[in-house]
């Protein structure tokens, strides 16, 4: 009842302008009718392939008009974008790439993304380098983005051992290298493959493994576990060729580092890092990181590791949140918090000690982004279910599954041959997107999503708690908090709450950062730095031990699809574009569309659905793309397909 | 948003023609706001009442089906205490059976017909539903007398003008609870 009230309240306030507004919406309907009959084939299917239609009265036809404009002429312009910058400074590079996305919603960004076609970029800055793939797959629709961020863990050491020196020039060759290590990405197929998925925006994020933390163990004469090959993937990542093989291009690189880093490698006291801690950070933001002489202290290393964790974890969240620029802006902001984190991990340091970590310069994410079509849950359960089997068959793996809110989760986690492994499995209606589509409820939908996200991640850490020992008790609440804040605000996310979240998992151990970032975030201090010295190279079994992985990777899904139960099934594109199509002439007998209750106009375009049944064709093609039974009656559109769609 | 012009036309055939026992208005301005009354049918336990009826209408309607529930409290296997409805209309498929070719009219009706025939074997209120399958005379009996309580005294008010009968309807309907509630309660007494 109170609903009710608000309600009355609310509408008298403004009748006026609501009316308006209406007026408006109906002009705007009107035209949009007019602009759609006037639509070739093509465009129309273009158009509405990539969701830019809207809503009758949502835009006017001039803003339509722009919209096909822009897609007819978007791959162009965006394939010249994607050439490699390399050496450029990622910072600035965000804002150039801003551009091509104006929209807010993940639609647009997926669409746009898809559009772009394959791009690649890369850049550095300070420590790190990166590279930045997109991929669509334009038959399946599917889009791969993967991103890669080298940390000089070096730097930060070496930075903090000699500041002067930071102008070295370290970063020509990296990012060269980084940008060399263009793999020939396995089309997402890799990961779908089995499943015939026909279009979605499945989103995989999978921080990979990199060997040169495996180099990096071995030159040291540390205990090396089972390091170089990545075999951990294949249980749950999704195209585990693929790492291997970057790790593999990668080599290069991380045996540089490691010489270096042998070089340099000097006893660092803790006290030192943390009083670096700030100068690093400063050099960081800086760029240039040199390959000076960096005291390679166990801990600086440990701590450098976490960053790195988190990095991967915020890029994450960061293209999450902003689906529209992910590409430009995950590189950046990751490393944005990077140097954030520097401060982090020189406090770390200090409390770590003793732990003992050497971790991979190197972040993969891959991102991908399926849109499991309506029918096909079975096959999204089967990428779950694979992953859980395997998770299952190995040995350390932990599956976490949850149900809330509507959306399901799949988390695992598992590890082998030190390489550790997390899944993160979101599914996510569709329908929660789309409602906002281009539109007004955008901003929900990308709460949902990132809250999603973020959740996600919060699971990741629950999991984490509950597998890993005793520095974790203080995980469990940091978690929950940090989402919170991410949650609040969205934007503000990056650095501090989510990073949190992010490293701990890599470090299991208790080793470090946590306990940096509980204090920042939240002042829970429970520091577990004893725990710290244990961490060492071991084998995969154990899981406590994270500093003895050095490979981590994180996978995350989401899986945008329609709820099994509620949620509707509707057609493929291709299958709606099957039926047949005709354009309304006078002499037509049935002279309504049921859909919108609109009389036929000359030139509608008309579909016909296999019962006979006729409607415009963007009435029918949106209610097509979630049920797959004829409005009026209910008579499955698609025999073969029928499963369960009859109702 | 198809959802406008729909609703527009909508409104205008709900106003010419509308169903048999059936008002449906616009609430202010508000076009996803829908107030409707049902007149209960004769040789049912709500004859002689008039049950209102909210309709929030979905951004993505007709896509989605509307949100109908009633607001006057009533005695029905098939209709909670807090009005909402369990009718396979009101949901989308594969569950439910929402199509875009209906219409609010349309929806209205059905409820009006589930009204006189309660669906016990689909019951959202249990012990309603086993009431009505088991013990029909008692179900009767209780229909009517919430009929009579809620249904028809502000029979008047509520034809005169929502807007009065706006706090009307929140009374009753928090009356509502406070009677199912209390029928709760009583209820096992009863069958002990």
């Amino acid at each position: 009842m109170e609903g009710s009230d608000s309600l009355d309240q609310s509408g008298s306030d403004q009748p006026e302008s609501q009316r308006r507004r209406q007026l408006d919406r109906l002009d705007r309907e009107e035209a949009f009718y007019q602009f759609v009959n006037n639509l070739s084939d093509e465009d129309y299917r273009l158009m509405r392939d990539n969701n830019l239609l809207g809503t009758p009265g949502e835009v006017t036809e001039d803003e339509l008009f722009n919209r096909l404009q822009q897609i007819k002429d978007g791959p162009e312009q965006q394939n010249n974008t994607p050439s490699a910058e390399t050496g450029e400074d990622p910072v600035v590079q965000p804002e150039s790439s801003e551009d091509p996305a104006s929209g807010d919603s993940l639609l647009d960004w997926l669409n746009t993304v898809r559009r772009t076609g394959n791009t690649t970029r890369t850049g550095h800055r300070g420590n790190q380098s990166w590279r930045a793939v997109s991929q669509t797959n334009p038959n399946s629709g599917d889009f791969r983005f993967s991103l890669e961020i080298s940390v000089n863990r070096n730097l930060a050491e070496q930075q903090a051992a000699a500041e002067g020196e930071q102008e070295s020039p370290e970063e020509s060759p990296e990012g060269q290298e980084v940008g060399a290590n263009v793999e020939p990405q396995v089309p997402m197929e890799t990961e779908v493959v089995e499943e015939p998925v026909v279009e979605e925006l499945a989103v995989i994020v999978e921080p990979e493994p990199e060997l040169e933390e495996v180099v990096s163990q071995e030159i040291l004469g540390e205990p090396p576990s089972s390091p170089a090959a990545p075999p951990v993937q294949p249980p749950l990542s999704p195209s585990p060729r693929r790492g291997q093989r970057r790790a593999r291009s990668r080599s290069p690189e991380p045996r540089r580092t490691r010489a270096r880093t042998a070089r340099s490698r000097s006893p660092l006291s803790l006290d030192q890092l943390d009083g670096l801690a700030n100068l690093r950070q400063a050099h960081s933001s800086q760029g240039p990181n040199t390959a000076t002489s960096a005291p390679p202290v166990p801990q600086v290393e440990g701590s450098s590791r976490t960053r790195q964790h988190v990095l991967s974890r915020q890029s994450t969240a960061d293209s999450d949140v902003q689906p529209p620029r992910a590409v430009a802006e995950l590189v950046p902001e990751a490393q944005n918090v990077e140097s954030q984190e520097g401060e982090a991990a020189g406090g770390e340091g200090g409390g770590e000690g003793g732990a003992a970590g050497r971790r991979p310069p190197t972040i993969m994410l891959d991102l991908q982004v399926r849109r499991v079509r309506p029918g096909e849950y079975r096959q999204r359960d089967s990428i779950a279910s694979r992953t859980r089997s395997r998770s299952q068959n190995s040995n350390n793996t932990f599956l976490y599954e949850s149900e809330r809110g509507g959306f399901r989760r799949t988390f695992s986690r598992s590890e082998r041959a030190g390489v550790r492994t997390y899944v993160s499995t979101i599914r996510i209606p569709i329908r929660r997107i789309s409602d906002a589509g281009l539109g007004e409820a955008t901003s929900m939908a990308l709460q949902s999503m990132i809250r999603q996200i973020m959740t996600g991640f919060g699971e990741l850490g629950y999991l984490m708690d509950s597998d890993s020992d005793s520095s974790d008790s203080n995980r469990g609440a940091n978690t929950p908090s940090d989402l919170g804040e991410a949650l609040n605000n969205p934007d503000a996310t990056p650095a501090a709450a989510p990073a949190a979240d992010v490293d701990e998992p890599p470090v299991a151990a208790g080793v470090r950062a946590r306990t940096v970032e509980t204090d920042t975030v939240e002042g829970l201090a429970t520091v577990p730095p004893a725990s710290g010295g244990r961490a060492r190279p071991r084998p995969p079994i154990s899981l406590e031990e994270p500093s003895s992985l050095p490979f981590l990777r994180l996978a995350h899904f989401f899986l945008l699809n329609d709820d099994d139960e509620d949620q509707p099934q509707g057609l493929t594109k291709e299958q709606i574009d099957n039926l047949s199509m005709r354009n309304f002439g006078e002499s037509d007998a049935l002279k309504t569309c049921s859909v919108c209750i609109t009389e036929y106009a000359e030139g509608n375009k008309l579909r016909k659905l296999p019962c006979s049944h006729e409607y415009h064709v963007h009435c029918i093609d949106r209610w097509l793309s979630e049920n797959s039974t004829c409005p009026i009656c209910r008579r499955a559109v698609l025999v073969s397909a029928n499963r369960e769609s009859v109702v | 948003m198809q959802r406008a012009s729909r609703l527009k036309r909508e409104l205008q055939m709900l106003s010419t023609e509308p169903p048999p026992g059936i008002t449906c208005w616009q609430t202010e301005e508000r076009i996803d706001d829908l107030r409707a009354q049902i007149v209960g049918g004769s040789g049912t336990p709500y004859e002689g009442g008039l049950f209102s009826l909210e309709i929030k209408v979905p951004e993505r309607y007709p896509f989605e089906p509307p949100k109908i529930r009633f607001l006057t409290p009533i005695y029905h296997p098939n209709i909670d205490n807090s009005g909402r409805i369990c009718h396979d209309a009101l949901k989308l498929p594969p569950k439910g059976a929402w199509k875009p070719s209906l219409n609010i009219s349309t929806v209205l009706s059905s409820i009006h017909l589930l009204m006189a025939e309660p669906n016990p074997d689909d019951p959202l209120m249990a012990d309603i539903s086993s009431e009505f399958k088991y013990n029909k005379q008692l179900f009767m009996e209780k229909a009517r007398k919430w009929t009579q309580e809620h249904a028809v005294q502000k029979n008047t008010g509520v034809m005169e003008g929502n807007k009065e009968n706006t706090p009307d309807q929140k009374a009753s309907s928090r009356k509502r609870e406070a009677l199912s509630a209390q029928q709760e309660a009583e209820e096992p007494a009863k069958k002990t």
